[in-house]
């Protein structure tokens, strides 16, 4: 089973034994089976594997946007209410894969940065939208644009800004760079990773790139079929000590671009 | 003038007052540019001053009788268009009209498809029993014809124009409940609605503000193509003696009653069947504008 480095003390988010089982017309998918991970305040934990390997499905779960069926989370310490609550979404906010189906096609930026603010009663939506499109790199100048006048780096950008309109601690990526070219991905890593050093944010970042997660991550658990496989610290990965085939099988599919 | 048009263009507005009005007049110049939609907006404006001046541009009082004048051709001095079987100006009784079948208009297309949109989009959005419900009572309004139903109820209300508004109004909204449905479901799963509920946002504001302005396209295009229907509607159940009450000059009411002379004095009926015509055919050029303005993806870069 998995060993965890991280007192269970100080995690900020705890995951055990997690089960998400999918029904439809008579047929289970078990999506994700008996996982169980830790991470602790200010961590970057990354969740990597194939397609279908249940890693996205992990975060769908902690936002429930998918069907658990067994096992607990817990975020600092405490048992999710069920429905989430506004504390919850104070507390966690996601970025998803797809800057194009993201973003309210109809909604001006304006619209989308200023509706969580609306939602929670927040005073003084006018300076704060401002204030966080700079802090994304956007001209504000792009305030009043609509999703569809912008080129999907921008796009991931906004959605970025829209998961800390309510500063949140703890900021689920769930691919945010597979759907953006070579050049824009570094700079949205980048920028995830100067957000995460200024507001000291907890990072949970599903990628099947393990050079992506290299480059991001303290911590890395490997996922196949729903199961954990192997659990890496960066100093791990970057002596190639891995002790699955499979975890190694990623690893030299990744490891020149990783070495550059 | 300029210096207006600059700040309404200005691509990059400064406050959201700005941005909201610059939209508005990007919206314009979209629709000006589109010929047939100018034609439908010039006819529907005409038909507004036309009920909101008739006093001032009718020549005759529309109630007002001459049984020694009866059924005077078209083109007669002192009726344009002629008079009907107790001498009433024809002109007079259809300016008069537009009233009426604004009135109607207007009561409709505000309620019945606000009721077809919260049916479908609540229908859609929570699925399951709700769904199961509300569609089959939307089942029930579609099988019956429309025209039967809104006889029906005006029947059991008795005549008269608030009942045929609302008969009009119960019977109209299931096609569009069943268009919200439909786009409902396309997004309801969408990253974006998964986002805003993350967000901590409640059922009602996320249907309001986010699911509806996704169907509002289809719904606007169904309204404006329902909307010669439902002068028709107004306008049969005026026929049938089941809408407005005579001596209301109601344009339905006016056909039904020159029906007796339709081979001799042929104006009678014909007079107010173009001003349906012409409203119709208004609204419709209208609506199918208004769709391309109302999408913001239609505006270039």
């Amino acid at each position: 089973m998995m060993t965890t480095a991280t007192a269970s003390g100080t995690a900020l988010i705890e995951i055990k034994d997690l089960t998400v089982t999918y029904r439809s017309k008579g047929r289970e998918v078990r999506a994700v089976e008996g996982v169980s991970l830790q991470v602790a305040a200010r961590q970057s934990y990354g969740l990597v594997g194939e397609s279908g390997s249940g890693k996205s499905t992990i975060l769908r779960a902690i936002c429930d946007l998918a069907p658990v069926t067994g096992g607990s989370i817990r975020i600092a310490g405490e048992a999710l209410e069920d429905p989430r609550g506004t504390d919850f979404s104070r507390q966690v906010q996601m970025v998803f894969q797809d800057p194009y189906a993201s973003l309210h096609p109809r909604h001006t930026i304006d619209r989308t940065l200023s509706e969580p603010l609306a939602i929670h009663g927040i005073k003084g939506s006018d300076q704060k939208v401002m204030q966080a499109l700079q802090d994304v790199g956007l001209p504000t100048s792009f305030r009043f644009r609509y999703p569809h006048q912008l080129s999907g780096g921008q796009r991931q950008r906004v959605a970025i800004a829209r998961a800390l309109m309510l500063e949140p601690k703890i900021l689920l990526l769930d691919e945010p760079t597979s759907a953006l070219d070579a050049s824009v991905q570094a700079e949205v890593l980048n920028l995830l990773n100067r957000l995460r050093e200024e507001r000291g944010l907890t990072f949970l970042m599903v990628s099947h790139d393990l050079a992506v997660i290299d480059h991001m991550c303290d911590r890395v658990l490997v996922m196949q079929h729903g199961r954990a496989v192997e659990e890496l610290s960066r100093d791990d990965l970057a002596e190639a000590k891995m002790t699955t085939a499979y975890a190694r099988s990623l690893f030299e599919a990744s490891a020149d671009r990783m070495l550059a | 003038m300029s210096s207006l048009r600059l700040w309404l263009t200005d691509p990059n507005p400064a406050s959201r007052r700005q941005a909201r009005l610059g939209q508005g007049y990007l919206a314009w110049l979209r629709i000006r540019r589109n010929k047939l939609a100018m034609t439908g907006l010039v006819i529907v404006g005409l038909l507004l001053l036309m009920a909101a001046f008739a006093p001032l541009l009718a020549p005759h009082d529309p109630l007002a009788q001459d049984l020694s004048r009866r059924l005077l051709p078209p083109g007669t001095p002192g009726n344009l268009l002629g008079t009907d079987d107790f001498g009433r100006d024809i002109l007079s009784r259809i300016i008069f009209g537009s009233r009426i079948t604004l009135y109607i208009i207007a009561l409709v297309a505000v309620t019945a498809p606000l009721l077809g949109l919260l049916i479908g989009t609540i229908s859609g959005y929570f699925g399951g029993w709700i769904d199961a419900l509300l569609m089959r009572i939307t089942d029930i309004f579609l099988a019956f014809p429309r025209l039967i139903l809104a006889l029906a109820l005006v029947a059991v209300m008795g005549p008269g124009v608030e009942n045929a508004v609302l008969a009009i109004a119960l019977t109209a909204w299931p096609p569009y409940a069943r268009i919200a449905r439909a786009e409902t479901l396309t997004v309801r799963n969408s990253d974006y609605i998964a986002a805003v509920r993350l967000q901590g946002a409640g059922a009602p504001r996320i249907i309001w503000g986010h699911i509806v302005p996704m169907c509002l396209p289809s719904v606007i295009i169904r309204v404006t193509l329902d909307m010669a229907g439902v002068i028709l509607i107004a306008a049969g159940l005026g026929f049938l003696g089941l809408g407005v009450q005579p001596p209301l000059p109601e344009w339905g009411q006016m056909i039904s009653s020159g029906r007796k002379f339709l081979f001799e004095q042929w104006w009678v009926a014909t007079m107010p069947g173009l001003a349906i015509l012409i409203v119709s055919l208004g609204f419709n050029l209208l609506g199918d504008g208004l769709r391309d303005v109302l999408d913001p993806r239609s505006t270039g870069k």
